[in-house]
């Protein structure tokens, strides 16, 4: 793993039981890039992308974001150190309105210290007005701007994609871990999204994303990592992976 | 006096009650209308509070022994503190035992805490029965002062009085909790209650929310018990503290509106008031129903909630959507 690496897995392992779902996977993405992460189900992509946002602790190995190791740090902390994820069935928070949905994912907003309230008052509606006005800036770019105040729950399947993703940039995080971002959104909804991430990367974010949809695979990430049976078993440019005979055998099908 | 002040005497101390009721269900209401904490221990955090208050502002109370057999076993304490330190050692009291019951169990699933809350108040009251040295045993702790001492002692005046104090708290509470409830914080709380594991990605650390708003609520049910001592001048482990308490206060919550705090209010003034009703027309209903109209209460209460639960289970007030600006 190069110097330009943002994120680095190393032997990491997870067990449920008697499955082994990550199983010594050492892998890595490069800052700036879309890397994509495909395999079959059960590959364990999933499983990797919660080991890495904190939501389940390895069994082994370790992980870097940037220069610090992660691997055991609560799930709040690694948001903090500027790594989002969003989920792959969406976690909306159903009676919150969008508009608080987008606030709640701000980073260091004074008014959620209970103390503040009473003696940095200043300082809550300050950085509550700003916190605002950004929320506002992020639905306008993932086209949520008229549902602003509609419950969550209400939201279509692929507006909840959408709420996912604009959730992850609220903080303007340098790592972003997409998992399965453009399932459920009309092609039309999942082109500009697309259209939008590679924008955004282009501005210095990374994307790392689990996806099936090999049209967005081999067209939008500059490189993909293919993992199976809780290993990688293949890596390189979309051209590469495909053409690579195990995956093929693995995944894409003769 | 030429007014009949009965009638208003029965009114003041149905208020009061209900006040203090009131006070309970605030408590719960951030517990679990906010934040989805399941409290099934009211009653141990709000006996805490009243034991506390009647302790430290009771004047020396030693033990009380006639004809060599002991008639009262006396109690700790005798310290003859002014009321607001009573009230703000048993906020002090209950919020800190809410955390320490929460902290054990608040990293596992929710429905551990329930049992433990349930748990914990149970063996509280069966400490206040037998630890008679520190409480008065069964008897409890009698000639508990008022805030305010009318002489020659007037019932009404004492009602009146408690009536002003637990209002005037009742207010500056819903102002306060309003202001925090609806703040930043109270957002997150109320994130949690959606779903802990999608905030705790969106940076929050849960676990300290959730304790926070724990030992909030729990000091809240101490203040309720700080009043409840005072208003009936005495506290006795028996009744007064029973799980149907806690029952009770979950009951005014979900029927006012979970999550809404002046719902909350509205549901122990509603629920208690079916309570009081029932007492107050027992006197007057026919012979046959004499027995059993405090149980008709019961049945209306919970066909009540049934009702509630099937056509509106947001309750009388339901939460309000935030819209911001």
């Amino acid at each position: 793993m190069g110097d330009d690496s943002i994120l680095a897995a190393r032997d990491v392992r997870k067990a449920f039981g008697g499955i082994q779902a990550v199983d010594d996977c050492t892998l890595s993405v490069s800052k700036e890039s879309v890397t994509g992460l495909i395999g079959p189900n059960g590959a364990g992509k999933s499983t990797l992308f919660n080991i890495i946002a904190g939501l389940y602790r390895p069994d082994g190995g370790e992980i870097w974001f940037d220069g610090t190791r992660i691997d055991g740090l609560p799930p709040y902390e690694i948001v903090r150190l500027g790594l989002t994820k969003t989920w792959q069935i969406p976690h909306e928070l159903r009676n919150l309105t969008v508009l608080e949905n987008l606030v709640l994912a701000a980073k260091g907003n004074a008014g959620e210290h209970l103390l503040n309230l009473f003696f940095r008052p200043y300082r809550v509606r300050r950085d509550e007005r700003r916190w605002r006005a950004r929320a506002r800036e992020v639905l306008a770019l993932t086209q949520l701007e008229g549902l602003a105040n509609e419950h969550a729950k209400d939201l279509s399947g692929g507006q909840k994609k959408l709420l996912e993703l604009a959730r992850a940039l609220m903080s303007d995080p340098p790592l972003v871990l997409l998992d399965e971002p453009v399932a459920g959104v009309n092609p039309t909804l999942a082109g500009n999204l697309m259209d939008l991430i590679e924008r955004l990367r282009r501005g210095g974010t990374t994307f790392f994303l689990i996806e099936h949809d090999m049209n967005v695979v081999m067209n939008r990430c500059d490189r993909v990592i293919v993992m199976h049976q809780g290993r990688k078993i293949a890596e390189g440019t979309p051209a590469i992976v495909k053409a690579d005979p195990v995956v093929i055998e693995s995944y894409l099908g003769g | 006096m030429a007014i009949d002040t009965g009638l208003l005497t029965n009114i003041g101390f149905y208020v009061s009650v209900s006040i203090i009721f009131a006070v309970l269900a605030l408590g719960f209401n951030i517990q679990w209308g906010y934040t989805g904490l399941f409290n099934a221990g009211v009653a141990g955090f709000f006996l805490i509070g009243a034991y506390v208050t009647a302790i430290a502002i009771t004047l020396p109370a030693p033990p009380i022994v006639i004809a060599g057999i002991p008639v009262y076993p006396g109690h700790l304490g005798g310290y003859h503190l002014p009321f607001a330190a009573g009230a703000l050692l048993a906020m002090f009291a209950s919020g800190a035992a809410a955390a320490l019951v929460a902290l054990p169990t608040m990293r596992l699933r929710a429905d551990y805490l329930a049992i433990a809350t349930l748990a914990f108040a149970e063996i509280v009251r069966i400490f206040a029965i037998n630890l008679e040295s520190v409480t008065g045993g069964t008897i409890g702790i009698i000639l508990i002062p008022r805030p305010v001492e009318f002489r020659p002692p007037d019932p009404f005046l004492n009602t009146a009085a408690i009536v002003g104090i637990g209002a005037l708290i009742l207010l500056v509470l819903l102002f306060v909790l309003q202001f925090i409830a609806e703040s930043p914080w109270g957002r997150v709380l109320r994130a949690i209650r959606e779903d802990e594991e999608a905030t705790m990605a969106l940076g929050k650390n849960a676990f300290r929310y959730k304790l926070q708003a724990f030992a909030l609520g729990g000091a809240l049910m101490g203040l309720a018990g700080s009043l409840f001592a005072v208003t009936l001048a005495y506290v006795e482990p028996t009744i007064s503290f029973a799980p149907a308490v806690t029952f009770s206060v979950w009951v005014m919550v979900i029927v006012g509106g979970s999550g809404n705090n002046r719902g909350a209010i509205l549901g122990a003034f509603l629920i208690y008031g079916l309570e009081f009703l029932s007492v107050q027309l027992k006197d007057f209903a026919p012979a046959a129903l004499k027995d059993t109209i405090f149980y008709i209460r019961l049945i209306i209460v919970g066909v009540l909630l049934i009702l509630l639960i099937l056509f509106r289970p947001t309750g009388i007030l339901p939460e309000k959507k935030r819209v911001l600006r």
